[in-house]
């Protein structure tokens, strides 16, 4: 059987564990065997992003000494596989021990979509759904990781969905973690225009790849629009629901 | 001109309710995306040719200092003079002793954004000397005393009916009309007039060709050309990094610079001056000043990493796309540059500390680095200044961060090495969240993360995290494969 090692991010095992539990879900369905260091925390971009770069230096070495040795990582968020891939590299650039790990281990975790679809190369994963369903592309998985194929194919190939296009697809939702806070009165006016065009789709269901796009997007929708939801992908494919 | 950098918020604030701006950025993003989409495709394969222009851009970034000097020989010898300012004060001064020394009451000016940066026309005007912008929109802000809006188009925020109102009083326009070539024509009827005496035109300049001393503008009005032909002398100012080296380079950038800043596939005017007018020749200025400013660059330059912001060619295809320009226009970026480009540039020539807000105001979406034809990775170097922020760093001048901030990110970096504490952590913070929780949501948290509540809802932390819910999940599976075993 099949091992893949889990790579739960912060947000979702705090707040969105539906997620990871879909995410586990999801695979065994695929035959393959999920593991979980339980040593695990947060990949430090909250840090990152904030500044304070030895305290990201901090979490990428840990994240490495419990990840160092799987085959494989998948996650059910591109953010933080970004993060890990793209950023840890950069991190660690000055210390050559760390460095060579840094970048081996970045050729060996996926996000969950992107997993599915290209290693396990399954597209019909026994997921089903009765409706009208559109993709947010998170930032991140589009232009970070270059995912944004893989999800769609799996959405369409559920059974009985029709899939139908999100305007301006590829904006930003506005979250950008403290950005929603700082900037709150613009990260408002970005997630308005964001659900405006989940409600212009016509879709009965908004689904992403991206939990921190899903507290903001559904955090705003259960504010604003209670009778419209979004859902991961992760909860997409398991056919179970939460995510917010 | 002022800066206004640490007014970002409140100009933002402000700036995001104004319907009429909020009307036209809602347009602008997705009608330039269509255009620049058509000529992209015009190239052979658009990604090389923007991945050629990244290159271009590297190799001048890298060769910087010895492509100045080829720039200078070369142009030298074509008969220009070049002079070098420092910084903004000798950018200023130079042109006014050239302009006193030829006894001139009034220039005219092409667009130029380093004449922005320099504060030039209110260094002419503090000395008597009348400065004109002739290009539309540049005139249309000059006479509005406001800050350009847009890199590229300074005024394209400003309604027609203000447009009207504004020539009537001062461009000497007859009749009302929001006609847009009407109003256009009164333009240039009161620019012409300018440009009929004019002994001192001042213009920009795109690149600057290292091989030929050739210097490049490009534009769609032809006022840049009238600067440069009508006068008997001619400044073009430039900024350090406005250097190419090749004319095959420089051509390449044309088209790049077309296409990402207009979606066209080159603009309507493109002029280049190799020297002054020459024997025999019929037109151009009597002698032609190059006048290259460092200000503040060449301090820049010997850190690796910021000295990428100098690979910008101005295009302002960053602005074009960027969500949170989208939302709130140029002005609260508060200075001559706007946008990610300006959130870029602005913070290492004025400070990392009166610029927090330009590159913390970002969600890092990558939007603006994907379409760069320069290669600058824009959210790559917030993330930078902020951690040179964070290190109170002499040379960008780092600014302290609130103490409460670095001690969470002091006990957070304890924690996320210790999954013990980090749970811990977890567990405790867990009742002091969910106490806000009502019928399984949070709307507010009686003034904690009011950011956040002002427009959004949050689940409450799990009761169970999916790390408390491992062992359940990982029984479910053993208990299964042992059924399956059966």
């Amino acid at each position: 059987m099949k091992k893949a090692s889990l790579f739960i991010p912060c947000i979702v095992d705090l707040f969105l564990p539906e997620i990871g539990e879909a995410t586990v879900q999801v695979l065994r369905r695929l035959g393959v065997d999920p593991l979980y260091h339980k040593a695990q925390t947060c990949c430090g971009q909250p840090a990152m992003n904030a500044g304070y770069r030895d305290q990201a230096k901090k979490a990428a070495k840990h994240l490495i000494d419990v990840f160092g040795d799987d085959d494989v990582i998948v996650s059910p968020s591109g953010s933080c596989v970004y993060m890990v891939k793209h950023h840890y590299p950069q991190l660690l650039r000055d210390e050559p021990a760390w460095l060579w790990r840094a970048e081996e281990l970045s050729e060996r975790i996926y996000e969950l979509s992107q997993y599915i679809v290209d290693i396990l190369g399954i597209e019909e994963v026994g997921a089903s759904f009765k409706g009208t369903v559109t993709y947010h592309e998170s930032c991140h998985i589009l232009r970070g990781l270059g995912v944004s194929d893989q999800p769609k194919r799996l959405i369409q190939k559920a059974d009985g969905v029709k899939f139908l296009p999100l305007p301006l697809a590829d904006m930003c939702c506005g979250f950008g973690g403290e950005f929603a806070e700082a900037y709150d009165y613009i990260s408002e006016e970005m997630v308005k225009e964001k659900v405006g065009c989940y409600l212009e789709s016509g879709a009965d269901l908004l689904v992403l790849c991206e939990p921190g796009c899903l507290l903001n997007i559904s955090g705003y929708l259960s504010r604003n629009h209670p009778e419209k939801k979004a859902l991961h992908i992760a909860n997409f494919l398991a056919g179970t629901g939460g995510g917010g | 001109m002022e800066i206004r950098t640490t007014l970002f918020n409140e100009i933002a604030e402000k700036e995001i309710q104004n319907p009429y701006a909020r009307a036209f950025l809602k347009v602008l993003p997705v009608a330039i995306a269509v255009r620049r989409k058509a000529v992209m495709d015009s190239f052979p394969d658009p990604n090389a040719a923007q991945a050629c222009g990244q290159a271009i851009r590297a190799e001048v970034v890298a060769r910087l200092p010895e492509l100045l000097e080829e720039f200078e020989k070369n142009a030298l010898a074509r008969g220009a003079k070049v002079l070098w300012a420092r910084d903004a004060g000798e950018a200023n001064e130079m042109v006014l002793s050239i302009a006193k020394e030829r006894n001139v009451t009034y220039v005219t000016k092409g667009k130029s954004m380093v004449t922005e940066e320099i504060g030039l026309n209110d260094a002419l005007a503090e000395s008597g000397i009348e400065p004109f912008e002739t290009d539309l929109g540049e005139f249309i802000a000059q006479q509005l005393k406001r800050p350009p809006f847009h890199i590229v188009g300074p005024a394209i925020n400003v309604p027609v009916e203000e447009v009207c109102d504004l020539f009537m009083e001062k461009a000497g326009m007859e009749k009302t009309t929001t006609d847009p070539v009407k109003l256009g024509y009164a333009a240039r009827l009161f620019l012409r007039d300018k440009f009929h005496h004019v002994s001192l035109g001042v213009t920009g300049v795109n690149m600057a060709v290292a091989e030929t001393g050739t210097i490049i503008n490009l534009e769609n009005e032809g006022n840049i050309r009238f600067n440069k032909s009508s006068p008997g002398t001619q400044v073009s100012i430039m900024s350090l990094e406005k250097v190419v080296p090749t004319m095959e380079d420089a051509m390449h950038l044309t088209r790049l610079l077309s296409r990402n800043c207009t979606g066209q596939k080159i603009s309507a005017y493109v002029s280049m001056d190799s020297g002054p007018k020459k024997p025999g020749e019929i037109d151009g200025p009597e002698e032609l000043f190059i006048i290259i400013v460092d200000n503040g660059r060449s301090e820049i330059y010997g850190d690796s990493v910021a000295r990428e912001a100098l690979r910008c060619i101005r295009c302002g295809g960053c602005l074009n796309i960027c969500p949170v320009y989208a939302k709130i226009g140029g002005y609260p970026y508060g200075w001559a540059y706007s946008g990610p480009m300006g959130q870029v540039l602005t913070p290492l020539l004025l400070g990392l500390d009166r610029t927090q807000d330009l590159y913390r105001a970002c969600t890092l979406c990558g939007a603006c680095r994907d379409v760069c034809p320069a290669g600058v990775d824009h959210p790559l170097m917030f993330l930078y200044y902020r951690s040179k922020d964070v290190e109170e760093d002499r040379g960008l001048r780092g600014k302290k961060r609130p103490w409460k901030e670095s001690r969470f990110f002091g006990l957070w970096s304890r924690a996320v090495t210790h999954s013990v504490l980090w749970n811990l952590g977890v567990r405790l913070v867990r009742p002091l969240v969910n106490r806000y929780s009502h019928n399984g949501v949070i709307t507010t948290m009686g003034g904690f993360f009011k950011g956040w509540f002002r427009t959004r809802n949050l689940p409450p932390i799990a009761n169970k995290t999916f790390h408390e819910r491992w062992s359940g999940l990982r029984r479910k599976a053993t208990g299964r494969q042992s059924g399956e075993n059966r």
